[in-house]
């Protein structure tokens, strides 16, 4: 076929596509039958464009000459004394003040970017977890020990604080003979229910994973194991702290309660962090 | 010769069509199944489960005991045909076609059952609210299974399956009994059919933008792109470029 | 026509001689201009999709026909988005198209840097626009991040906060620089509003301006050519911009764009209604960022847990591999035509290229860097792969761990290898041509050219 033909070819096939991308248009559109005749409506049109310049033209090749682009010395220097005359050049004093001025200007008309966000004061340090806090689910509801069987595992929040991202906690219940707790933690995990939190503290992302067999926490963003029987220290993956641990203890009326705040901050780490201040208790 | 090669049609034809009705026979075109019976349950426990899990379900050197895990628990295992164990012990039980027929399923569950009191095969019902079920399968399945259910690496040399061949009732059995490295999600019955409603939906719907490239997200969207994308436009970039005058047209 | 316009401008020979401009002729040029037209079409799909989108992260409850988040709390920003995808008449197609440009754009832009890269394209006195060509890059890195962030779905969301411990972990500035970029804690409702401002007017805006540079970089210091017949180092030879060159691009622009609404229509990518709105409370595994940040995921997820305190300063974990690790490459590649010309004491103008094999040392410092920057690609999939292969994720990511420090060392010295086995049979070749004698001498980048009599 001469290339004619093959323009016509194309161009033919990319009007009856356009017009058939009305016609889609207007009876409700459908996504992948617009998809394939808008492809071949542009398509048809590119192809008749480059089989014109490949075929039709006749285009031998040409060649053109590059001069070296920089100028000569003489226009160099009268630039430049176009640019500086002494008048600027000759008040150093008054030049060195322009400058400060101008950075102070800049400095000034740069400050309002810290409107952009809060200073972090303590924000880091603290979650929504305190002492007597109740332990509630993603519904609101109190958890009892009782109705937690061994094995399962439970996202809670503190009572009045459902869906907080940085009080988020996996409270999980094991048998209490299993868990090797660090030093002072021993009556953090009543009955074998332990708490830690939710948020990795590589890089934040929720540790949702959990492998019932291993007594493992996994999160799924970069692959860093916590073990739940030791403390969640990370066993394997790029998470260099342990998830902090909420301390518990069980009520009178049998529901599980916080006896204070995550002893160290949450989530990612931070170049301050052990800069404790205000203990979190 | 040509007489031959149609008779050898004929029979592979029939061989085919022989093997596809029996092998693929759907259990309920079986005779009129009859409700799960201990006693011939425990016949075929003898033969296919006692050896790794003991007589009565008490356990062996190979098997755990299974005497509490109630009917839920070996509907579960026996129809997603996790057991009988191909994988050596230790390996994470797949899925793949059971190995009994629906009656002896039916028997074999009625057995285990019988031994002790583990939880019942839910009743599972599929009409219960696909947005609570979202809800719940995004905050609760979705870290292991994703939330397209398309399966997981949880670590550990274990997997979170995709749930595309689950149908409601596995769904609610695995998070009653929580099998093998799967948490238990001891959830009230309607929450539970919600789950199993909503994975049904997402098993039975197709994906609304075109081919899905295994619903796994920005990894095979990528290969996509550099080797559809990509290639197809380095191929048309050199095609557009050549010199076609110089190659003859 | 034409008459009206130079009495008014005074444009006719301006015109003429800008028509008239050579351009060489080779398919490898055209990639750039893919990248271009990729652009043309995020630009176009772009517009439409802002005539829709919410940039509002106040939550909202969701009443649209999906009915699997029907009464669910989302954003006004993911509202719009599924809006758009499931109410607009071809609002899906536009997005999907939208998305696919994204990913394709990325990839063109690398291959044409390769390009350059390669075949010595960046040396003087083109370093200003390779300069030009990174900072291109960085914005249109910025522009899919803050892009794909927008819906505010689970999976964005997710991303969006592992950039935000990254930006924590700066020693020193990073809890107030985190807290200014995202207007407090994470997570916050302005983000998305701020992303948005980012993506629609002020990246793009330096991105044209840049590819404005580029392009007129590129126009005025004329475009470099292949050695060959009739070709030397202060020439161009090729074929007029018009009618040739223009007919050719805009055709391949034509194309192009065929080719992503192809993709946008067939299939599908992104689906955020199944992702379901961002919750920090949950996540969707397997979470991934689109490709083209693969390689700052994949090295957070190699890097081993490393996180020491001195003098009361942390170094978080994921400061290294995220914030000082990628900008140490940047700064490398950017400073590349002035450390090259350091090293090899070349500082003539250059209007010819070369092929890979005759700088065997640039070539295997490219082959290196590329290896480094797949390793950590592939990485970031390794949960992915793992499921594909069923091999554990910890045995995999320990494997790459060591891939990560072997391989790119190894990759550069076999490329070295083979540039120079190829530059060999080269000679030998020519020799044999000319009855068995040749005469070289090194050039500037240690490979072997030709002396002639």
């Amino acid at each position: 076929m001469t290339a004619e033909r093959w323009i016509t070819a194309a161009l033919g096939c990319s009007i009856v596509a356009s017009i058939g991308l009305v016609v889609t248009y207007l009876l409700g559109g459908q996504a992948q039958v617009e998809g394939m005749l808008l492809a071949v409506a542009l398509g048809g049109l590119g192809a008749a464009l480059v089989i014109w310049a490949a075929s039709l033209l006749d285009a031998k090749p040409e060649s053109e000459e590059v001069h070296p682009l920089a100028s000569t010395q003489t226009t160099r220097k009268a630039t430049l004394e176009t640019l500086s005359p002494d008048e600027i050049t000759r008040r150093g004093f008054l030049l060195r003040l322009l400058a400060g001025a101008v950075a102070a200007l800049a400095t000034a008309l740069a400050i309002p970017a810290l409107s952009l966000g809060p200073q972090p004061g303590r924000a880091l340090f603290r979650t929504d977890w305190q002492g007597g806090a109740r332990l509630v689910g993603a519904d609101g509801e109190p958890v009892r020990v009782a109705d937690l069987g061994l094995e399962a595992v439970r996202t809670v929040f503190p009572e009045g604080h459902v869906g907080s991202p940085d009080a988020q906690s996996l409270l999980i219940r094991v048998r209490p003979g299993d868990l090797v707790l660090p030093d002072g933690r021993a009556d953090w995990a009543p009955e074998g229910c332990v708490a830690y939190s939710k948020v990795c503290t590589h890089a934040g992302c929720p540790v949702g994973l959990y492998r019932a067999e291993d007594h493992t926490l996994l999160c799924p963003c970069h692959q860093s194991n916590f073990d739940v029987l030791r403390g969640a220290v990370p066993t394997f993956g790029p998470a260099a702290r342990p998830l902090p641990q909420l301390p518990l203890e069980i009520d009178a009326d049998g529901y599980l309660v916080a006896t204070g705040d995550f002893p160290e901050p949450v989530g990612a780490s931070f170049w301050n962090m052990t800069h404790s201040g205000e203990a979190a208790e | 010769m040509k007489r031959m090669r149609l008779a050898a049609l004929a029979i592979a034809t029939l061989a085919v069509i022989g093997f596809a009705w029996l092998g693929g026979a759907d259990a309920q075109d079986a005779p009129e199944l009859q409700p799960g019976s201990p006693e011939r349950g425990a016949e075929l426990f003898i033969v296919a489960c006692a050896t790794c899990h003991g007589r009565q379900g008490d356990g062996a050197a190979s098997g755990p005991a299974i005497a509490d895990a109630g009917a839920a628990s070996a509907d579960f295992q026996l129809r997603t045909g996790r057991m009988p164990l191909a994988q050596p012990p230790g390996e994470q039980p797949l899925r793949k076609p059971p190995a009994f027929e629906e009656q002896a399923i039916r028997d074999l569950v009625a057995f285990v059952a019988s031994l002790g009191d583990g939880p019942a095969i839910p009743d599972v019902k599929t009409d219960a609210s696909l947005s609570r079920g979202m809800e719940l399968f995004v905050a609760n399945c979705a870290p292991c299974h994703g939330a397209t259910a398309a399966g997981g690496a949880v670590g550990g040399g274990a997997l979170a399956p995709a749930l595309d061949r689950s149908p409601p009732r596995i769904v609610a059995e695995s998070m009653i009994i929580g099998p093998g490295q799967m948490p238990i999600f001891d959830l009230p019955a309607e929450d539970g059919n919600a789950v199993a409603s909503y994975v049904e939906f997402l098993r039975t719907s197709d994906p609304l933008g075109g081919f899905s490239i295994g619903n796994i997200g920005p990894v095979p969207e990528g290969f996509v792109g550099w080797f559809v994308g990509m290639g197809l436009l380095a191929v048309l970039a050199y095609l557009v470029g050549r010199d076609w005058r110089k190659a003859g047209g | 026509m034409l008459r009206w316009f130079d009495d008014r401008l005074g444009l006719a020979s301006f015109t003429r001689s800008g028509l008239r401009k050579v351009f060489p002729d080779h398919w490898t040029f055209l990639l750039g201009e893919v990248a271009l037209f990729c652009f043309v079409v995020l630009l176009l799909t772009g517009i439409f999709l802002t005539l829709f989108y919410v940039p509002d992260g106040t939550p909202v409850t969701y009443e649209g026909p999906y009915l699997p988040l029907h009464g669910q709390q989302v954003s006004a920003a993911y509202r719009s988005v599924l809006e758009l995808s499931f109410e607009v008449q071809a609002g899906l197609v536009m997005r999907q198209v939208h998305h696919w440009a994204a990913l394709v754009f990325l990839a063109a832009i690398t291959v044409h840097m390769l390009r350059i890269f390669f075949t010595g394209a960046f040396r003087r006195p083109r370093e200003l626009n390779w300069l030009v060509g990174i900072g291109l890059l960085t914005l249109a890195l910025a522009l899919g991040i803050t892009g794909y962030s927008l819906p505010d779905d689970l999976l964005s969301g997710t991303g969006l906060r592992i950039l935000y411990s990254a930006a924590l972990s700066i020693p020193l500035v990073g809890p107030y620089l985190a807290f200014l970029l995202f207007g407090g804690e994470f997570p916050t409702e302005t983000i998305v509003s701020r992303l948005f401002v980012f993506h629609v007017m002020l990246l793009p805006a330096l991105l044209i301006g840049g590819i404005l540079t580029h392009l007129a970089i590129l126009w005025r210091q004329k475009h470099t050519q292949w050695p060959g017949p009739g070709r030397t180092e202060h020439n161009v030879v090729g074929r007029p911009f018009w009618p040739s060159q223009v007919l050719k691009s805009t055709g391949l622009l034509l194309l192009t764009a065929a080719v992503l609404a192809m993709m946008g229509g067939l299939i599908q990518i992104n689906p955020v209604w199944t992702y379901g709105p961002f919750d920090p409370t949950t996540i969707s595994a397997p979470a991934q960022p689109d490709w083209y940040v693969g390689w700052l995921d994949g090295a957070l997820r190699l890097f081993p847990p490393f996180e020491p305190t001195i003098l009361g300063i942390t170094i978080p974990s994921p400061f290294i591999p995220g914030v000082l690790i990628p900008t140490a490459a940047f700064t490398v590649m950017a400073l590349w035509p002035f450390i090259e010309a350091r090293l090899t004491h070349d500082r003539a103008d250059h209007q010819l290229l070369e092929r890979p094999r005759d700088a065997p040392f640039r070539s295997a410092i490219g082959v290196s860097g590329l290896t480094f920057f797949v390793v950590l690609t592939l990485a970031a999939g390794n949960d992915v792969a793992a499921i594909i292969f069923t091999i554990p994720v910890e045995t995999l990511t320990n494997a790459l761990r060591v891939a990560i420090v072997v391989v790119p060392p190894l990759a550069g010295l076999l490329t070295w290898r083979i540039c120079r086995e190829l530059r060999r049979r080269d000679v030998e070749r020519a020799a044999g041509e000319r009855g068995g004698s040749v005469r070289l001498r090194r050039n500037a980048q240690s490979g072997f050219e030709e002396v002639d009599e």
